[in-house]
């Protein structure tokens, strides 16, 4: 048995450093794609460490997805070692910086915080139990809370709009993530040479995003529908939207 | 008291910088408004993200009016008078095609009507309606 799964292991490191050399020195997408994929479950893990204090922990997933990249992106394929090991100093450390750099403990109220936490479940729970969108009275009613409060806690969450989108996806709190199944339908979205449109700056962004702007503002689907179609909360869709957003505007700017 | 317990329209008026500084402030205002016409959060958010993105259009220079009328259900939402510019542009449907994302597209999904109106010295003002989805 164990034998087999380090076996197991050795096959998955092998996979890895093809995927690597393919994407260095083939320059292959796709590989790069791969390996972000076949590295979230280490993300997941490493975010897990950093959850209860006060950042949902989808989001804090995706800061250690931004890590994930810049290990693959910075790997050099002549040294021995796998790429977990070199990942997990990188995902480690953008998710220290990104807990120091927004001084998330600091600067917000920790019952703020713990209320953000609490905000994203409770929406997706009302809007399955009333079967419409929770108002802020609510949700301030659910969470034994006032409707300033609520406000406040969702303006803290949209504190992070400035987050890189560099990274790949966020996941949910299963194993598999079903954002990873989506993309590549987006072919569409990235021809456009009007500087009044975002399209230009949608390539920037990871696939994931792309088809969530793409089922938002193409076929129109309430957040409330995309959320289930790819297994976040509708806190989190909306998070991703407006960063999606705020980064492609920031894109046409520089 | 709600604007629906009161049902009465009501006013609220603003005059904030464009710097990025104050976004957060005028989404809690648009917050605090969608609350009192009893939008639900996902049209509250439709709203934020509409005026959000109308001002990162505008640039980050100077300041800006908005005003909101809002009753039950409903908030009308005038914004300026600001430079034409690229704004102007942004608000462009492109043709129909579904391939661009551009402000217009946007503005379409997240609420129910928008539209531009001239004000003096060549600005302009765009208006935008939001309608809550109807509640039990």
């Amino acid at each position: 048995m164990r034998d087999h799964s380090q076996a197991g292991r050795a096959a998955r490191q092998r996979e890895d450093r093809e995927l690597l050399r393919r994407y260095h020195e083939g320059g292959d997408p796709r590989a790069r794609e791969q390996l972000i994929a076949r590295h979230l479950p280490l993300v997941r893990s490493l975010a897990r460490r950093y959850a209860g204090r006060g950042e949902p922990l989808e989001d804090i997933e995706q800061v250690g997805s931004i890590g994930l990249i810049k290990a693959i992106d910075r790997f050099d394929i002549e040294r021995e070692v796998s790429l977990a090991t070199y990942a997990t100093p990188n995902i480690v450390g953008e998710i220290k910086r990104h807990f120091r750099d927004k001084g998330w403990a600091i600067r917000v109220p920790r019952s703020l915080q713990e209320l953000n936490a609490k905000m994203s479940g409770a929406i997706d729970d009302l809007t399955a139990r009333l079967g419409h969108s929770p108002s802020v009275g609510e949700i301030a009613k659910s969470l034994g809370t006032t409707n300033e409060e609520v406000l406040e806690a969702l303006e803290v969450g949209s504190a992070y709009t400035a987050l890189s989108l560099d990274a790949g996806p966020a996941g949910s709190d299963d194993d598999s993530d079903p954002m990873e199944t989506i993309g590549g339908e987006d072919a569409e979205f990235e021809r456009s040479e009007d500087r009044a449109t975002l399209s230009p700056a949608l390539a920037q962004l990871p696939a994931r995003e792309r088809e969530i702007l793409r089922m938002r503002f193409e076929e129109g689907l309430p957040q409330t529908q995309i959320a289930e179609r790819v297994g976040l909360s509708q806190m989190h869709v909306s998070r991703l939207i407006r960063r999606s957003l705020t980064t492609m505007r920031a894109e046409l700017d520089e | 008291m709600s604007a629906e317990q009161r049902g009465a329209v009501d006013r609220v008026e603003i005059d904030a910088p464009l710097d990025l500084a104050f976004q957060g402030v005028v989404r809690l205002v648009v917050g605090g408004i969608a609350e009192q016409a009893n939008f639900g959060f996902e049209a509250m958010d439709d709203l934020q993200l509409a005026i959000e993105r109308l001002l990162a259009e505008t640039g980050s220079e100077g300041r800006v009016k908005i005003s909101f009328e809002f009753g039950d259900g409903v908030v009308r939402t005038r914004i300026g008078p600001l430079r034409e510019g690229r704004l102007a542009a942004a608000l462009q449907e492109t043709n129909g095609d579904t391939a661009t994302l551009s402000l217009a597209r946007i503005l379409s999904a997240v609420v129910d009507s928008f539209g531009v109106e001239p004000a003096t010295d060549g600005q302009i003002v765009v208006r935008l309606e939001k309608l809550g989805l109807p509640r039990p």
